[in-house]
């Protein structure tokens, strides 16, 4: 009797030891790395993902967190590759992180992504977008966001299908011109739009690279003057774009149509930089705000509190990558996490390989499906979701409206063509 | 042809102005003989002085001028009892981590304070000055007009002046001017405040041209830098016609070959100056140790 009273009582208090580790375990915190440029060249649009991604934070973890626990962020400051690669190193190596995310920029992902890989840390990459980032055989980055390549095919996409025909000119009659910063981005969405203009036998009467540092866009716009193009494609970043319009002013070079890709075009400062310059101008890159009706009702919801709470945060609405920033990293959260035991970084890539969410489940209109060397247009990819939204806005003196693709627009393309300097 | 004129003005315009930025690295350059790294962050932290004059007042960053410029020669005054005379007579490196700390500093109080924002002046003229076929923006010609002007006064202040004559016998034998009276410490301070001050007048004369950021002077301060070895260390007018000469070679180069390699091609004209003329277009010989050109 005395021996089964004593084996109760230690099953009894192994039970409660087990049941305290288990309440500590479900207390402490899930602690996710977050590498962005917060200071330093990139750090605007870097500080607006940190504030959507502390949004995301804070909207999970009053929901009660994943299965009970918190979510914490550290933080690291990639302000360039270098401090990126070190930043990330730090944050695995001295603070133990296992997940890490970011990071903005696509240099800053490839450097971010491969330190991670390294450390055999599971990244979740939300905005980066060139190619290579994807492509090196990695098994642990994924990433949300759409590939550069998409960035330049819904421009041209856009053209193609909506453009020619408010022109009043076969594609084959339009002439398109490709200007882009020569460095990963722009390099890389001017590849992908090369390519891709190359499969629909159109061929651009201008397509040039130049350096994004450069004061002087005088040589650039009166090369596009001579060229006349109807259509401008340009890869820029804010204060070369900013140089550019001004510049475009000064020479009075016009076109019927300016398309931005991304970047310098979708920033929130170009507005206040060039006032009512801007108005016209359209912007293939993640969609800042989508029709709410392809979101599915619960993510509707979130959407809804996400853009509220932005926009009294930051007092303007979220940019594209701002909101692709949120959708990625709520993704991680209702997605990825909750079905996580381990969260040994195999684990959690078992778990992402398998998301098959369609698109609508993410705020800004992407869905989830990664390639995993099994994409018939390139199989040396790993990691990219390809139901990452894309589309066209426009700056319109009110707001930035989505114009196309169709089902994910809020309005119809205005101001084409778009009427010359002298009378905007 | 019109093109090309169009290409040749902009660019000797838009060089007047970068010309204008670089006069007060060369003469800080030419007289104390150190390099002011935190050039580039002068330029900024100006242009924000500027930028918030507009914004504040409501008046035009012309206008702003009057308090920057005397503003910057406050600030100049400053860094250089603070942060340069300690330096001055200690080995080279020494000038070079200090004005380097100086500038890493204020880029990251500027991102602290002012956020990594482009902050931007409406435009002043809302037209372009049309000449025939070419086109200019009216705030370009008045930048460069400036530019002249400026170096006009700076030659007769050097040449004609009690203060220049000082500042000329320091640049030539510090200590035998010491020993003729000149208050050759008072020079060196009156020098680097000038210099900062001349920064103050070009933040505002480009303020209506470009954007600024916490990291904008990374933009220009490359470019100061070999505008002053182009034209001479140290020589006012050598910085303006190095300053148009890289403003056409840039302009000319980035239309005819590719605008990515605008740079390449003026460090291309940078070499081959250093490599027939290494003391620059209209540098002294020996100008590195001399300094500033009589």
């Amino acid at each position: 009797m005395r021996k089964w009273l004593r084996l109760g009582a230690c099953l009894i208090a192994t039970s409660f030891a087990f049941m305290a580790e288990d309440r500590s375990q479900a207390q402490e915190p899930i602690r996710i790395g977050v590498l962005l440029p917060l200071t330093g060249p990139f750090a605007k649009n870097g500080i607006e993902n940190w504030e959507a991604m502390q949004i995301a934070r804070d909207m999970i973890n009053e929901r009660g967190g994943i299965n009970g626990r918190k979510i914490e962020y550290v933080n690291g400051d990639a302000t360039s590759p270098a401090a990126a690669i070190s930043e990330t190193e730090r944050l695995i190596t001295k603070d133990g992180v296992k997940i890490t995310t970011g990071s903005f920029a696509s240099p800053l992902a490839i450097a971010v992504s491969q330190a991670a890989e390294r450390q055999g840390v599971f990244h979740w990459e939300t905005t980066g977008a060139a190619e290579i980032i994807t492509r090196r055989g990695f098994k642990y980055t994924f990433q949300v966001g759409a590939p550069a390549r998409r960035y330049g095919q819904v421009a041209v996409d856009f053209i193609i299908e909506d453009l020619s025909k408010r022109l009043n000119k076969s594609v084959n009659d339009l002439r398109i011109a490709l200007l882009w910063e020569n460095r990963a981005f722009g390099k890389s969405v001017g590849d992908g739009i090369r390519a891709y203009t190359g499969q629909k036998n159109i061929k651009p009467v201008y397509d040039e690279g130049y350096d994004q540092f450069s004061t002087d866009m005088t040589p650039i716009v009166q090369k596009l003057k001579d060229v006349k193009p109807d259509i401008l494609i340009a890869i820029s970043f804010p204060n070369d774009a900013i140089l550019f319009q001004r510049k475009a002013k000064e020479l009075d070079f016009n076109v019927a149509a300016f398309i931005g890709v991304s970047a310098g075009y979708s920033s929130p400062d170009l507005r206040n930089s060039i006032g009512s310059m801007v108005n016209g101008i359209f912007v293939a890159d993640f969609p800042p705000k989508v029709n709410p009706d392809v979101l599915n009702p619960e993510i509707r919801k979130v959407a809804d509190e996400f853009y509220k709470r932005y926009e009294a945060k930051m007092k303007r609405p979220p940019a594209g990558h701002a909101a692709a920033g949120f959708s990625a990293i709520w993704a991680l959260f209702t997605d990825v996490l909750p079905k996580a035991k381990t969260f040994e970084p195999d684990e959690l890539r078992d778990i992402a390989l398998k998301l098959d969410l369609p698109e609508g489940s993410l705020v800004n209109g992407s869905g989830i499906k990664f390639t995993n060397f099994d994409w018939p247009d390139d199989p040396k990819d790993a990691g990219q979701n390809l139901r990452a939204s894309i589309g066209v806005w426009q700056w319109t003196p009110e707001a930035n409206e989505q114009v196309f693709p169709a089902k994910l627009a809020t309005h119809a393309p205005a101001m084409v063509p778009l009427p010359d300097w002298s009378k905007r | 042809m019109t093109t090309l004129g169009q290409l040749v003005l902009s660019g000797i315009f838009i060089g007047g102005i970068y010309a204008l930025m670089s006069m007060g690295l060369t003469l800080i350059f030419g007289v104390l003989r150190i390099v002011n790294f935190a050039h580039g962050e002068f330029l900024m932290l100006a242009m924000y002085g500027a930028w918030a004059i507009t914004k504040m007042l409501g008046l035009n960053p012309y206008f702003a001028a009057l308090a920057i410029v005397p503003a910057m020669f406050l600030f100049g005054a400053v860094v250089h009892q603070v942060i340069v005379r300690p330096a001055l007579d200690k080995p080279h490196l020494v000038g070079v981590f200090a004005t380097m700390g100086l500038s890493i500093l204020m880029q990251n109080a500027a991102l602290m304070v002012m956020t990594a924002d482009l902050w931007d002046v409406p435009p002043i003229f809302g037209r372009s000055v049309e000449v025939g076929p070419f086109y200019f923006k009216a705030e370009l010609l008045l930048g460069f007009a400036v530019t002249i002007l400026c170096s006009l006064f700076l030659q007769w202040l050097i040449r004609s002046t009690y203060l220049g004559k000082a500042i000329r016998a320091t640049v030539q034998d510090g200590e035998a001017a010491m020993l003729m009276g000149i208050p050759v410490p008072r020079i060196f301070l009156i020098t680097f405040a000038s210099g900062s001050a001349l920064v103050g007048l070009s933040a505002c004369m480009m303020m209506p041209l470009f954007s600024v950021f916490p990291t904008v002077g990374l933009n220009f301060v490359l470019i100061a830098f070999v505008i002053v070895v182009l034209g001479g260390m140290g020589s006012i007018e050598g910085a303006l016609i190095g300053g148009m000469c890289l403003g056409v070679v840039q302009s000319v180069s980035s239309y005819y070959v590719a605008p990515a390699y605008g740079q390449m091609f003026y460090f291309v004209l940078f070499l081959l100056v250093m490599i027939f003329r290494p003391n620059g277009l209209l540098g002294q010989k020996g100008a590195a140790t001399i300094g500033i050109n009589d």
